[in-house]
């Protein structure tokens, strides 16, 4: 067996190198993604793993025997997936050893998020984690190495102001429909799906004077709650799309596997309505909107991926915090690496 | 040094011209170094050319003894005059952001313009309206109804430029600071039925001259602005309708404004002087 720690990687796809049309094949559902976690865990020679599914990344952290595992991971995967093997070639990347254990630090850290500096990946990998160790996933080597990169995050938060003059989602979404529609007090607002990031964004809105909300996802207990919440009304999703031309800021967020929402429906909307703009924030991955739909007079379409580069605007002005906090990363990452050897060691000689 | 100045309606228009440059530049310098926008500082700046061109109008209005519209120079000084008293109504009552900044460039530019073709301010005898009141709240309803589509250009300008930015997903710089495309729009549709409602009511005036007066009035003048008015007049229709809205409406009437703009011209040489009743009783030279 060769040094536990050399034969560490993560192989992914992410938002810097893959575009969301391409991300949006490899989505996952919370479920697919257990599923794949359990077989990966039972492939020959994978001893710890971990999958971590957002909305913009796919990571699959692994402790195998030799390193030469990824690429029969590279394997299983496509095949499970159902994939070409080239399409994820050309998008994916690898890290391994140190290299890795940097990159687990900088991810729950928030620097390699799409909207850097953001804290929600925190959360996300937490729950991943959290997952992957009730089920049995992760052993001694990788519970350490995600318990620290948390401690790690911590850290970077509160000694560098990463977090600070982070724009949220919701924000910019309220920004963007303050461009559009001015006052927000007469816009209806239809949330399309029960997703979290839907729901925040629905409450910034909600806090800039939007009165009337409504509420549609498939599965209607979901909505009545969730428009119950947010003092609005829960309508049935077989027949959102009759209505809606009542509505001006469309949120999508739903876990559907392909477009809700095509060219010809906004197209028969929009001519119910041709004087009103019609803004939709499409938060969902695989999207909810047909991108198409953006040629559509007087609608105005944002992706995630959109939101994000509005987001990072302000990038340049915190370049400065990112630097230093790679730096305190890098050493929490090296001194990690150390502790993690020292350990292999002392097992090894007893 | 001041005092050497003498106040003449030319000085005036020229201090105007300065002024309305000088907010538009520094409009431009503002936005160009993403300070915060100068709202007030522009409204005063605009507040002050406005009240030295009605100095100017006043003082040449005096010296001919009938509203200044005798000549393109005195056009372009009361049509950029009249876009700034349409600021002063629209900009503080429904505060559309940057309305300030591209007002001031516009009525530089006219108001500016207008000095660098010196052929323009060409003498005419005074009285040119003939004395008759009506003729002259007619050419005086008309230049006002330019003012109100010149500043409805400017709108559908702004509104162009806020939809290409949200289209396009830009998000800082200009963007920011304009109004949003359903004020414009909103602003737009109002304009454009004030604006049809001042032209008819000019041109209803002009047809009581004309009914009594057929061989003063040049044939091209009338074709080009009973043209402009049924042009302005279709897209209102078509508006109401909902026929023609957001972007075309407002490439529409950024096309008829520049197209108002190109008549001004030829319909200004065409225009012979009107005799006052005195010259009409004088007999022909041989």
């Amino acid at each position: 067996m060769s040094d536990v720690l050399e034969s560490f990687f993560v192989l992914g796809i992410s938002h810097h190198s893959t575009p969301l049309a391409v991300r949006e094949r490899f989505a996952l559902s919370a479920a697919q993604t257990q599923e794949l976690q359990k077989q990966v865990s039972q492939q020959v020679g994978i001893r710890e793993c971990l999958i971590l599914n957002t909305c913009n990344r796919l990571e699959i952290y692994a402790l195998a025997d030799s390193v030469g595992h990824m690429e029969a991971l590279r394997k299983f995967f496509c095949q499970k997936q159902r994939l070409p093997a080239e399409l994820f070639r050309q998008y994916a990347y690898s890290h391994k050893n140190l290299e890795a254990l940097q990159h687990v630090l900088e991810v729950s850290a928030g620097l390699d998020s799409q909207m850097v500096g953001e804290t929600e990946i925190l959360g996300q990998l937490k729950q991943a984690y959290q997952h992957a160790r009730e089920t049995e996933c992760t052993g001694n080597v990788l519970n350490r190495l995600f318990e620290k990169s948390f401690q790690a995050a911590k850290v970077v938060r509160s000694q560098t102001a990463i977090t600070r003059g982070q724009v949220s989602i919701g924000n910019i979404a309220v920004d963007l429909a303050c461009r559009i529609f001015g006052k927000l007090d007469r816009s209806r607002v239809l949330l399309l799906g029960s997703g979290e990031v839907g729901e925040k964004t629905a409450q910034a809105l909600l806090s800039r004077g939007v009165h009337d909300i409504a509420v549609s996802s498939r599965t209607f207990e979901n909505a009545h709650k969730l428009a119950h919440a947010l003092g609005g009304a829960a309508i049935d999703f077989a027949d959102f799309t009759e209505q809606l031309e009542h509505f001006d800021i469309l949120i999508c967020s739903t876990a559907a596997p392909g477009p809700l929402l095509s060219r010809e429906v906004l197209a028969r909307t929009m001519k119910q309505r041709p004087e009103r703009p019609c803004f939709i924030i499409d938060l969902a991955l695989p999207r909810d909107v047909d991108p198409s739909v953006e040629t559509v007079e007087n609608v105005y379409l944002y992706n995630l991926d959109d939101l994000s580069s509005i987001a990072n605007e302000n990038l340049e002005a915190r370049k400065g915090e990112i630097d230093t906090a790679r730096t305190i990363l890098k050493k929490h990452a090296w001194q990690l690496w150390l502790q993690l050897r020292r350990r292999d060691l002392m097992r090894r000689s007893s | 040094m001041l005092q050497q100045i003498a106040m003449t309606d030319q000085n005036a228009f020229a201090i105007a011209a300065a002024i309305y440059g000088s907010s538009f530049l520094m409009g431009v310098i503002t936005l160009l170094l993403r300070r915060a926008y100068p709202r007030a500082l522009m409204f005063a700046l605009l507040c002050g050319g406005f009240l030295i061109q009605t100095l100017g109008l006043n003082l040449r209005g005096a010296a001919i003894k009938a509203c200044p519209l005798g000549n393109p120079f005195e056009i372009a000084q009361f049509l950029a005059w009249s876009l700034v008293l349409l600021f002063f109504i629209i900009g503080p009552a429904f505060r559309l952001r940057l309305l300030g900044f591209f007002t001031a460039g516009l009525a530089a530019l006219l108001a500016g313009g207008s000095f660098t073709v010196p052929g323009w301010d060409r003498p005419y005898p005074p009285g040119i309206f003939g004395g008759n009141p009506w003729i002259e709240l007619h050419a005086s309803l008309a230049i006002f109804s330019y003012g109100v589509f010149a500043i409805l250009a400017l709108i559908s300008g702004m509104f162009l430029i806020q939809q290409h930015g949200l289209k396009k997903k830009q998000f800082k710089g200009l963007y920011q600071y304009l109004p949003s495309v359903q004020q414009l729009d909103l602003m737009a549709r109002r304009l454009l039925i004030t604006g049809v409602l001042v032209l008819s009511a000019s041109l209803i005036f002009g047809a009581v001259f004309w009914l009594n007066n057929h061989e003063l009035v040049p044939i091209f003048k009338l074709t080009a602005t009973c043209l402009l008015w049924f042009g302005y007049l279709l897209v209102l229709i078509l508006r109401l309708q909902k026929k023609l809205v957001t972007r075309r409406h407002a490439i529409a009437t950024i096309t008829l404004f520049l197209f108002a703009m190109a008549s001004l011209w030829p319909v200004e040489s065409a225009r012979e002087p009107v005799a006052t009743p005195a010259e009409r009783s004088l007999p022909t030279q041989p």
